[in-house]
């Protein structure tokens, strides 16, 4: 029985493999997409932080030199040039007086909160202002004989049990989201060539009549089928190591590294995900009555698993949709990127759990071959 | 069979071969990771590591041993795992974990893809801290140390530390805290090190240079101390940075209106101290009750010192030594009771350093050299008085060889430093043949903290070339205007009370 299977896989995979064009094309996702994301995140990371030497427009600096100054230390400066930031920063005509009578002087942020590209530049600003404040209001308190120290009543000490490799947050969701996707795509036209081609081709009949069940036939083009998924997957993570290792992550604190550890766990992890995804697309594929009706269905039904994934990614769900195939799975996979420990039991149980929907699958997918309206599409 | 196999041969391989050079790439496993457990320090909010090793007391007799603390800042993004930035607190005396979050802002660049290491020199810190009792505020305050001498005090402080500590100076040295640093490289596991000393800790950066010169990859030394020079020359230094404040407030000229005599107010003020010192009360900076204040040369020239090192502080001198003049101490009293920025000094291991590298080798002509100036005079009464208590062993002479070495150095000056001016790193460089000195002329003591220099510092550990580094940016005025009265650097507006 197991070598009729492999002699069936093997047919399988030459049958794919010849095809080049079309599995080139299905693995082109895999190559493509860590390199798309990467410059996608180059470009948003420049977005989001703000550039190192600021510009600003300062009205009435000279009401404020010695703040002006302070700015320029922080690399604020008031510019003109094209690549000033829409702050506005005006001092007020009072700044002087007030300063010297020891009333609060009046300086105006005037900027759109809302816009996320100055956003940064806005809290730095801020922060810079901030500083200044405390700093004249220190040497405020010396000249009156009082240490400032005393202006901190409480001493807040802030334990980051963050690292650099866990701050990654949206990031990282979004990063082994697309590694996940790579396990359905890379190997989704092969599943509908391969079953509503297979049919398309009569030669689905001609398999039919050999001394094989349709088990075996179910089990073998599964396995042929996650093969691919599995090149996929490998070829992704290979990908995105040397794609992600490019952006200037740094910029924001953090990093995302996907070291070779990472990369067998996944290779690991993602096994049961492909051989599920692959028996569920034979499943679907069988469903359909033509080539095209599967191609529009697997389409469709290949929402599920992204949907699942998505919820992990923007931390839309409860604690129990870590529970559930592939938004477990993309869970673990967070953790282990970002070097917490490893959610065990979860991976485990859904690990079983994908490995039992493969099963129900592919005996569905058995039992339709069984039917002629399923095997002649009437 | 082939037939079958071969195109998934292919494909596989296609696959295998990105995967095996991603593996070859990693597998060079480093640190030891089972030293260091996560830790926080005071001001930084990241998650350090921290860890110990345990290294002998002294190289000869094999008996004690000491426990060397060490804390690493993990970089942002690793992509140099074999390298790391180590970096050397100032003092002596400063403990490099303590002042963590200072460290991490100055190398902030380099620490985008190495790990900065910090370890507490031997003495300081956590690692067998050598810590002198203090008085407090209240007894330091109304000391008059006018009416003792400074020799019979100094005797007196020393024998009081050398009764609690009860140990041999002598192994704590900077020849001998140089192997620290070693075994704390070898511990961890990094292949090269870029070394970032400031103050005290460039002249421990340049001994280990000088014993481990294959472990260093580049050296940024900023204040320079150079091998040569003994501690005791700071007086004049202190001097200059003073004189340049009198100079700027003079050649300002808001500053010149509101302060009009202010270095001639200075030294008369110190003349008035110096035939008897000032009794007043006055209010504790923090508890606000009567304590009272002796006023003597010391501590006016004392506190004037320690403002010199910031700008911050440096922006109250004038208003502080102009109020002082005219009758008035109360701004002298808050610079005073500022609570110290800079670190707990562990007196004990600083006499270690001074007394075993800076005291024995004073010529006659040096000590004739240093005593012109104030501080000068001070050191050396002090050292005279306290060294022969310590019996710290003298250092080899030949530890006041320049630095010879062809490892890329950047030296690092600030053109007011009431410390460590200019001219001692053009002395510190003699012998060095891959050398840079960038001095930023307005900046004091410690460059990097103050200037752009940390982005150049960034750049430097990045290409370990001095060439080509942009220091343009190091000539941006840093400084902050004086404080005009006591709310702040605008000069009272006489037209506001037309309002």
């Amino acid at each position: 029985m197991m070598n009729l299977i492999r002699i069936l896989y093997k047919k399988e995979m030459l049958d794919a493999s010849r095809d080049k064009r079309s599995v080139m094309a299905g693995l082109y996702y895999a190559i493509g997409a860590p390199i798309v994301m990467c410059l996608l995140f180059t470009v948003l990371l420049k977005q989001l932080s703000s550039p190192e030497a600021l510009e600003i427009t300062i009205e009435n600096a000279n009401g404020a030199p010695n703040l002006v100054r302070y700015l320029e230390g922080q690399d604020i400066s008031h510019g003109e040039s094209s690549g000033v930031k829409a702050i506005t920063l005006v001092i007020s005509e009072q700044y002087p007086v007030h300063m010297s009578e020891g009333k609060s002087a009046e300086v105006i942020i005037i900027a759109d909160k809302s816009d996320n590209k100055l956003i940064k530049s806005v809290r730095r600003l801020e922060a810079a202002l901030a500083r200044y404040n405390s700093e004249v209001a220190g040497l405020r308190l010396i000249s009156r004989g009082i240490d400032p120290s005393i202006m901190r009543a409480v001493s807040v000490q802030t334990q980051d049990q963050a690292t650099p490799d866990s701050k990654g947050g949206m990031f990282l969701g979004i990063a082994t989201l697309s590694i996940i996707i790579a396990l359905f795509y890379s190997a989704m036209n092969l599943a509908i060539d391969t079953s509503a081609g297979e049919r398309e081709r009569n030669s689905l009949a001609l398999l039919l009549s050999h001394p094989l069940s349709s088990t075996q036939i179910v089990l073998a083009k599964v396995a042929a089928i996650a093969s691919y998924s599995m090149i996929g997957l490998v070829l992704v993570l290979v990908v995105s190591k040397f794609a992600y290792g490019m952006v200037p992550w740094e910029q924001l604190g953090f990093s995302i590294n996907i070291d070779i550890m990472f990369i067998l766990f996944c290779t690991l992890i993602g096994l049961p995900i492909a051989l599920m995804s692959a028996s569920l697309l034979v499943f679907v594929s069988f469903m359909a009555k033509s080539f095209k009706e599967a191609q529009s269905y697997v389409a469709f039904v290949l929402f599920v698993p992204i949907g699942l994934s998505m919820m992990t990614t923007y931390d839309i769900g409860t604690d129990y949709v870590q529970w559930i195939p592939i938004a477990a799975q993309q869970y673990a996979m967070i953790e282990v990127i970002k070097g917490n420990e490893l959610p065990l039991l979860q991976v485990l149980l859904s690990s079983f759990s994908t490995l039992g929907l493969f099963a129900i699958f592919a005996a569905l997918s058995s039992r339709m071959l069984k039917s002629e309206k399923v095997v002649f599409g009437l | 069979m082939n037939k079958y196999g071969n195109p998934l041969f292919k494909l596989i391989r296609f696959g295998l071969i990105p995967l095996a050079i991603a593996c070859s790439g990693l597998s060079n496993a480093k640190q030891n990771n089972n030293l260091l457990t996560p830790c926080y320090v005071d001001g930084l909010e990241d998650r350090l590591m921290c860890g110990s090793i345990e290294q002998p007391l002294s190289k000869k007799e094999n008996n004690e041993s000491i426990e060397i603390h060490f804390a690493v800042i993990p970089a942002i993004k690793e992509t140099k795992p074999t390298e790391a930035v180590l970096a050397f607190a100032g003092g002596p005396g400063q403990s490099a974990i303590e002042v963590a979050a200072i460290f991490a802002r100055n190398l902030r660049y380099a620490r985008e893809n190495r790990d900065i290491i910090l370890v507490d020199q031997r003495g300081t810190g956590k690692s067998q801290l050598l810590q002198c009792d203090a008085d407090s505020l209240e007894e330091q305050f109304a000391f008059n140390d006018q009416a003792v001498s400074l020799f019979k005090l100094a005797e007196e402080e020393t024998e009081a530390c050398k009764r609690k500590l009860k140990i041999d100076l002598s192994h704590f040295t900077t020849v001998a805290a140089a192997s620290d640093f070693e075994a704390v490289r070898i511990a961890l596991g990094y292949e090269t090190l870029h070394l970032y000393g400031a103050s005290y800790g460039t002249r421990i950066a340049q001994e280990y240079m000088r014993q481990y010169p294959n472990s260093v990859a580049t050296a940024v030394l900023d204040g320079v101390v150079p091998m040569q020079q003994s501690l005791v020359a700071i007086g004049e230094a202190i001097d200059d940075s003073l004189d340049a404040l009198f100079q700027r407030c003079a050649e300002d000229t808001t500053c010149k209106l509101q302060y009009p005599s202010l270095s001639s107010d200075y030294h008369e003020l110190i003349n008035k101290l110096q035939e008897s010192p000032v009794k007043v009360s006055v209010r504790h900076p923090r508890t606000f009750e009567a304590i009272d204040l002796t006023l003597t040369e010391s501590k006016l020239r004392g506190v004037i010192r320690m403002a010199l090192y910031g700008h911050t502080s440096r922006a109250l001198v004038p208003l502080v030594i102009d109020s002082a003049y005219k009758g008035n101490y109360i701004p002298l009293v808050g610079l005073l009771g500022n609570e110290n920025t800079f670190g707990a000094i562990a007196m004990g291991m600083h006499s270690a350093i001074t007394c075993g590298e800076d005291w024995p080798n004073l010529s006659k002509e040096n000590r004739q050299e240093f005593s012109q100036s104030y501080f000068g005079r001070l050191m050396i009464e002090s050292l005279d008085a306290s060294c022969p208590l310590w019996q710290v062993k003298p250092v080899d002479p030949a530890f006041y060889q320049p630095l010879k070495t062809d490892t890329p150095v950047l030296l690092l000056s600030g053109g007011l430093d009431p410390a460590t001016p200019p001219s001692w790193a053009e002395l510190a460089m003699v012998a060095m043949g891959n050398a840079k000195h960038l001095v930023a002329p307005t900046a004091t003591h410690g460059v990097a903290s103050q200037t752009c220099a940390n982005k150049i510092i960034g750049q430097f550990i990045d290409s370990a070339s001095v060439e080509e580094l942009n220091a343009e940016c190091l000539n941006k005025d840093n400084t902050k205007q004086y404080f005009m009265n006591i709310n702040g650097p605008v000069v009272s507006q006489s037209s506001s009370e037309e309002l």
